[in-house]
Protein backbone atom coordinates (compact mmCIF):
# COMPACT_ATOMS: atom_id res chain seq x y z
CA UNK A 1 0.00 0.00 0.00
CA UNK A 2 1.49 3.34 -0.98
CA UNK A 3 0.59 6.44 1.17
CA UNK A 4 0.58 10.16 -0.37
CA UNK A 5 3.73 11.26 0.34
CA UNK A 6 3.26 14.52 -0.97
CA UNK A 7 4.20 18.14 1.23
CA UNK A 8 5.83 15.58 3.44
CA UNK A 9 9.77 17.20 4.36
CA UNK A 10 12.71 14.33 3.96
CA UNK A 11 13.56 15.46 7.31
CA UNK A 12 10.02 14.52 8.97
CA UNK A 13 9.76 11.76 6.76
CA UNK A 14 13.02 9.96 8.52
CA UNK A 15 10.98 11.11 11.36
CA UNK A 16 7.75 9.00 10.51
CA UNK A 17 10.03 6.11 9.69
CA UNK A 18 11.77 6.48 13.30
CA UNK A 19 8.11 6.84 15.20
CA UNK A 20 5.63 5.03 13.46
CA UNK A 21 5.94 1.22 13.10
CA UNK A 22 3.51 -0.75 11.30
CA UNK A 23 2.66 -4.37 12.03
CA UNK A 24 0.11 -7.23 11.29
CA UNK A 25 -3.14 -7.29 13.34
CA UNK A 26 -2.01 -11.40 14.10
CA UNK A 27 1.22 -10.10 15.60
CA UNK A 28 -0.16 -7.99 18.09
CA UNK A 29 -2.45 -10.99 19.03
CA UNK A 30 0.61 -13.17 19.07
CA UNK A 31 2.96 -10.56 20.92
CA UNK A 32 -0.66 -9.85 23.66
CA UNK A 33 -1.16 -13.53 23.75
CA UNK A 34 2.78 -14.95 24.49
CA UNK A 35 2.95 -12.57 27.45
CA UNK A 36 -0.07 -13.41 29.04
CA UNK A 37 0.14 -17.57 29.30
CA UNK A 38 -2.03 -17.82 32.05
CA UNK A 39 -1.17 -21.62 32.97
CA UNK A 40 -3.54 -24.01 34.56
CA UNK A 41 -2.54 -25.24 37.81
CA UNK A 42 -2.02 -29.44 36.62
CA UNK A 43 -0.09 -30.84 39.07
CA UNK A 44 -0.26 -34.43 38.90
CA UNK A 45 3.19 -35.01 40.71
CA UNK A 46 6.15 -34.00 42.11
CA UNK A 47 6.65 -31.91 38.83
CA UNK A 48 3.97 -30.20 40.72
CA UNK A 49 6.33 -29.11 43.13
CA UNK A 50 8.80 -27.59 40.53
CA UNK A 51 6.24 -25.82 39.27
CA UNK A 52 5.26 -24.24 42.44
CA UNK A 53 8.47 -23.45 42.47
CA UNK A 54 8.95 -21.83 39.33
CA UNK A 55 5.86 -19.57 40.53
CA UNK A 56 7.51 -18.97 43.68
CA UNK A 57 10.08 -15.88 44.64
CA UNK A 58 12.90 -17.04 43.30
CA UNK A 59 12.28 -17.85 39.65
CA UNK A 60 8.64 -15.69 39.62
CA UNK A 61 6.84 -16.65 36.85
CA UNK A 62 4.64 -13.71 36.91
CA UNK A 63 7.43 -11.83 35.46
CA UNK A 64 6.39 -13.76 32.20
CA UNK A 65 2.74 -12.37 32.58
CA UNK A 66 1.81 -15.81 33.86
CA UNK A 67 -0.71 -16.55 36.45
CA UNK A 68 -1.87 -19.71 37.57
CA UNK A 69 -5.26 -20.48 37.61
CA UNK A 70 -7.35 -22.81 38.82
CA UNK A 71 -10.10 -22.89 36.32
CA UNK A 72 -9.55 -24.53 32.78
CA UNK A 73 -12.00 -21.52 31.63
CA UNK A 74 -9.47 -18.48 32.21
CA UNK A 75 -6.17 -20.34 31.53
CA UNK A 76 -4.75 -20.51 28.42
CA UNK A 77 -1.39 -23.13 28.40
CA UNK A 78 -2.05 -26.29 30.44
CA UNK A 79 1.01 -27.38 32.08
CA UNK A 80 0.71 -31.58 32.22
CA UNK A 81 3.29 -32.06 35.54
CA UNK A 82 3.06 -34.88 36.66
CA UNK A 83 2.26 -39.14 35.56
CA UNK A 84 -0.43 -39.15 33.69
CA UNK A 85 -2.41 -42.59 34.61
CA UNK A 86 -5.12 -44.26 32.55
CA UNK A 87 -7.47 -42.77 35.35
CA UNK A 88 -6.94 -39.77 34.68
CA UNK A 89 -6.55 -39.60 31.15
CA UNK A 90 -10.16 -38.85 29.95
CA UNK A 91 -10.13 -36.13 32.80
CA UNK A 92 -7.33 -34.31 31.37
CA UNK A 93 -8.97 -34.53 28.13
CA UNK A 94 -11.97 -33.10 29.58
CA UNK A 95 -10.27 -30.30 31.34
CA UNK A 96 -8.19 -29.50 27.69
CA UNK A 97 -11.57 -29.50 25.91
CA UNK A 98 -13.06 -26.83 28.45
CA UNK A 99 -10.19 -24.25 28.37
CA UNK A 100 -11.12 -21.85 25.44
CA UNK A 101 -9.49 -21.22 22.38
CA UNK A 102 -6.43 -20.35 21.94
CA UNK A 103 -4.88 -22.82 23.81
CA UNK A 104 -1.30 -24.44 24.50
CA UNK A 105 -0.19 -27.64 26.22
CA UNK A 106 3.34 -27.77 28.10
CA UNK A 107 4.30 -31.24 28.64
CA UNK A 108 6.59 -31.26 31.84
CA UNK A 109 8.68 -33.89 32.89
CA UNK A 110 9.71 -37.28 32.02
CA UNK A 111 6.54 -38.96 32.91
CA UNK A 112 4.28 -36.69 30.99
CA UNK A 113 6.53 -36.95 27.38
CA UNK A 114 6.96 -40.58 27.53
CA UNK A 115 5.68 -42.13 31.02
CA UNK A 116 9.51 -42.16 32.30
CA UNK A 117 10.38 -44.44 34.85
CA UNK A 118 6.33 -45.96 34.40
CA UNK A 119 7.27 -46.39 31.18
CA UNK A 120 6.80 -50.33 31.79
CA UNK A 121 3.81 -49.95 33.69
CA UNK A 122 0.46 -51.27 32.68
CA UNK A 123 -1.36 -48.03 34.49
CA UNK A 124 0.65 -44.77 33.29
CA UNK A 125 -0.04 -43.59 29.64
CA UNK A 126 3.10 -43.22 27.64
CA UNK A 127 3.05 -39.65 26.32
CA UNK A 128 0.78 -36.99 27.40
CA UNK A 129 0.24 -36.60 23.42
CA UNK A 130 -1.89 -39.14 23.10
CA UNK A 131 -4.58 -37.62 24.29
CA UNK A 132 -3.86 -33.91 24.11
CA UNK A 133 -1.85 -32.09 21.48
CA UNK A 134 1.11 -30.67 22.78
CA UNK A 135 3.59 -27.75 21.84
CA UNK A 136 6.33 -27.64 24.18
CA UNK A 137 8.14 -30.64 25.76
CA UNK A 138 10.75 -30.48 28.68
CA UNK A 139 12.78 -33.70 29.96
CA UNK A 140 14.16 -34.14 33.11
CA UNK A 141 12.56 -35.87 36.30
CA UNK A 142 11.71 -32.94 37.22
CA UNK A 143 12.70 -30.06 35.34
CA UNK A 144 14.07 -27.39 37.40
CA UNK A 145 12.11 -24.34 37.90
CA UNK A 146 14.72 -22.67 35.45
CA UNK A 147 13.81 -25.61 32.49
CA UNK A 148 10.20 -24.87 33.07
CA UNK A 149 10.78 -21.14 32.51
CA UNK A 150 12.78 -22.08 29.44
CA UNK A 151 10.13 -23.85 28.11
CA UNK A 152 7.25 -21.46 28.86
CA UNK A 153 10.26 -19.06 26.67
CA UNK A 154 10.01 -21.83 23.99
CA UNK A 155 5.91 -21.59 23.65
CA UNK A 156 6.17 -17.86 23.98
CA UNK A 157 8.69 -18.21 20.55
CA UNK A 158 6.23 -20.94 18.91
CA UNK A 159 3.56 -18.10 19.00
CA UNK A 160 4.92 -15.66 17.90
CA UNK A 161 6.84 -17.77 15.24
CA UNK A 162 3.19 -19.30 14.13
CA UNK A 163 1.67 -15.94 13.79
CA UNK A 164 4.46 -14.90 11.52
CA UNK A 165 4.64 -18.12 8.98
CA UNK A 166 0.48 -19.36 10.10
CA UNK A 167 -0.19 -22.52 12.21
CA UNK A 168 1.03 -25.26 11.23
CA UNK A 169 3.12 -28.90 12.25
CA UNK A 170 6.63 -27.38 11.77
CA UNK A 171 10.04 -29.67 13.19
CA UNK A 172 11.68 -26.41 14.69
CA UNK B 1 0.07 0.40 66.97
CA UNK B 2 3.04 -1.34 68.41
CA UNK B 3 2.10 -4.58 65.86
CA UNK B 4 1.97 -1.85 63.36
CA UNK B 5 4.96 0.09 63.85
CA UNK B 6 6.82 -4.02 64.10
CA UNK B 7 5.06 -4.66 60.45
CA UNK B 8 6.41 -1.59 59.11
CA UNK B 9 9.78 -2.40 60.25
CA UNK B 10 10.24 -5.95 58.60
CA UNK B 11 8.98 -3.94 55.82
CA UNK B 12 11.48 -1.48 55.69
CA UNK B 13 14.19 -4.04 56.45
CA UNK B 14 13.16 -6.38 53.55
CA UNK B 15 13.77 -2.83 51.35
CA UNK B 16 17.20 -2.64 52.03
CA UNK B 17 17.77 -6.56 51.01
CA UNK B 18 19.23 -8.28 47.84
CA UNK B 19 16.22 -9.39 45.76
CA UNK B 20 15.75 -12.97 45.95
CA UNK B 21 14.65 -13.29 42.06
CA UNK B 22 17.40 -14.83 39.83
CA UNK B 23 16.72 -12.83 36.24
CA UNK B 24 17.08 -16.15 34.52
CA UNK B 25 16.20 -16.21 30.81
CA UNK B 26 18.58 -12.73 30.72
CA UNK B 27 21.36 -13.82 33.11
CA UNK B 28 22.32 -17.72 32.65
CA UNK B 29 21.81 -19.49 35.83
CA UNK B 30 25.18 -21.79 36.94
CA UNK B 31 23.46 -24.78 38.55
CA UNK B 32 25.71 -26.25 41.04
CA UNK B 33 28.36 -28.82 40.35
CA UNK B 34 25.91 -31.91 41.62
CA UNK B 35 23.18 -31.04 39.57
CA UNK B 36 22.27 -33.72 37.07
CA UNK B 37 21.75 -32.63 33.64
CA UNK B 38 22.15 -34.19 30.58
CA UNK B 39 25.05 -36.71 29.97
CA UNK B 40 28.51 -36.13 28.11
CA UNK B 41 29.71 -39.04 26.44
CA UNK B 42 33.60 -39.52 25.63
CA UNK B 43 33.88 -42.23 22.58
CA UNK B 44 37.83 -42.59 23.34
CA UNK B 45 37.07 -43.75 26.73
CA UNK B 46 34.10 -46.49 26.23
CA UNK B 47 35.43 -49.89 26.32
CA UNK B 48 31.74 -51.21 25.73
CA UNK B 49 31.46 -52.91 29.04
CA UNK B 50 27.56 -52.55 28.49
CA UNK B 51 27.12 -51.80 32.26
CA UNK B 52 25.40 -48.67 31.48
CA UNK B 53 22.57 -50.28 29.93
CA UNK B 54 22.07 -52.90 32.24
CA UNK B 55 21.57 -50.68 35.16
CA UNK B 56 19.81 -48.19 33.61
CA UNK B 57 16.43 -48.49 35.32
CA UNK B 58 14.53 -47.30 32.50
CA UNK B 59 16.18 -49.38 29.78
CA UNK B 60 16.89 -45.71 27.83
CA UNK B 61 20.54 -46.73 26.56
CA UNK B 62 20.89 -48.39 23.79
CA UNK B 63 24.55 -48.90 22.31
CA UNK B 64 26.86 -50.83 19.86
CA UNK B 65 30.07 -52.07 19.57
CA UNK B 66 32.55 -54.01 17.44
CA UNK B 67 35.99 -55.53 17.82
CA UNK B 68 39.24 -53.28 17.84
CA UNK B 69 40.07 -52.17 14.00
CA UNK B 70 43.90 -53.04 15.39
CA UNK B 71 44.53 -56.80 15.33
CA UNK B 72 47.16 -56.75 17.82
CA UNK B 73 44.74 -54.93 19.93
CA UNK B 74 42.12 -56.71 22.42
CA UNK B 75 38.89 -55.01 23.95
CA UNK B 76 36.45 -53.19 21.80
CA UNK B 77 35.63 -49.66 20.28
CA UNK B 78 31.94 -47.96 20.20
CA UNK B 79 29.67 -47.55 17.15
CA UNK B 80 26.89 -46.04 18.27
CA UNK B 81 25.66 -44.74 21.62
CA UNK B 82 22.14 -43.60 22.34
CA UNK B 83 20.37 -42.13 25.02
CA UNK B 84 16.44 -41.93 24.76
CA UNK B 85 16.21 -38.87 26.79
CA UNK B 86 12.13 -38.84 26.96
CA UNK B 87 12.39 -41.57 29.57
CA UNK B 88 16.19 -40.99 31.05
CA UNK B 89 15.15 -39.69 34.73
CA UNK B 90 18.49 -38.58 35.52
CA UNK B 91 19.16 -41.18 38.27
CA UNK B 92 23.12 -40.75 38.06
CA UNK B 93 23.59 -44.75 38.34
CA UNK B 94 24.92 -44.63 34.44
CA UNK B 95 28.00 -42.60 35.33
CA UNK B 96 28.24 -43.56 38.52
CA UNK B 97 29.15 -47.44 36.78
CA UNK B 98 30.45 -46.11 34.40
CA UNK B 99 34.47 -47.89 34.72
CA UNK B 100 36.31 -45.40 32.63
CA UNK B 101 34.22 -42.11 33.33
CA UNK B 102 33.04 -42.11 29.44
CA UNK B 103 29.61 -40.67 30.36
CA UNK B 104 29.42 -38.22 32.88
CA UNK B 105 26.96 -35.67 34.32
CA UNK B 106 26.60 -32.03 33.02
CA UNK B 107 25.25 -29.07 34.47
CA UNK B 108 23.19 -28.43 30.61
CA UNK B 109 19.29 -27.87 31.48
CA UNK B 110 18.13 -26.25 28.52
CA UNK B 111 16.38 -29.24 26.91
CA UNK B 112 12.49 -28.24 26.42
CA UNK B 113 11.74 -29.13 21.94
CA UNK B 114 8.64 -28.98 20.19
CA UNK B 115 9.04 -32.59 19.19
CA UNK B 116 9.30 -35.87 20.91
CA UNK B 117 12.01 -36.88 18.46
CA UNK B 118 14.63 -34.35 19.45
CA UNK B 119 14.92 -35.67 22.63
CA UNK B 120 16.87 -38.91 21.31
CA UNK B 121 20.58 -37.99 21.84
CA UNK B 122 23.39 -40.17 19.24
CA UNK B 123 26.95 -40.12 20.41
CA UNK B 124 27.54 -37.10 18.32
CA UNK B 125 24.90 -34.94 20.51
CA UNK B 126 26.33 -36.57 23.69
CA UNK B 127 29.72 -35.85 22.64
CA UNK B 128 29.53 -32.07 21.87
CA UNK B 129 27.74 -31.39 24.79
CA UNK B 130 31.03 -30.93 26.56
CA UNK B 131 30.17 -27.94 28.50
CA UNK B 132 29.45 -28.00 32.66
CA UNK B 133 30.86 -31.37 33.19
CA UNK B 134 30.62 -32.60 36.75
CA UNK B 135 34.33 -30.93 38.00
CA UNK B 136 34.82 -34.48 39.76
CA UNK B 137 34.37 -36.35 36.51
CA UNK B 138 36.41 -33.00 34.04
CA UNK B 139 40.10 -33.63 36.32
CA UNK B 140 41.39 -36.00 33.92
CA UNK B 141 39.17 -35.26 31.13
CA UNK B 142 41.28 -34.66 28.41
CA UNK B 143 40.34 -32.42 25.35
CA UNK B 144 37.59 -31.01 27.20
CA UNK B 145 36.13 -27.52 27.61
CA UNK B 146 35.41 -26.63 31.23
Amino acid sequence: MDINREGILPVEEEELKRNVFTTTLENVKAWARSNSLWPMTFGLACCAIEMMGTGAAHYDLDRFGSFFRASPRQSDVMIVAGTVTKKMGPLLRRLYDQMPEPKWVISMGSCATAGGPYVKSYSVIKGVDQIVPVDVYIPGCPPNPAALIYGINKLQEKIRYEARTGRKVTDR
Amino acid sequence: MKGLLKGMGVTLKTMTKKKVTHKYPDEPIRMPDRFRGIQHFDPEKCIVCNQCVRVCPTDCISLTGRKHPDPGKRGKIIDTYDINFEICILCDLCTEVCPTEAVVMTRNFELATYTRDDLYKNLEWLHENDSGIRSENNLNARGVKK
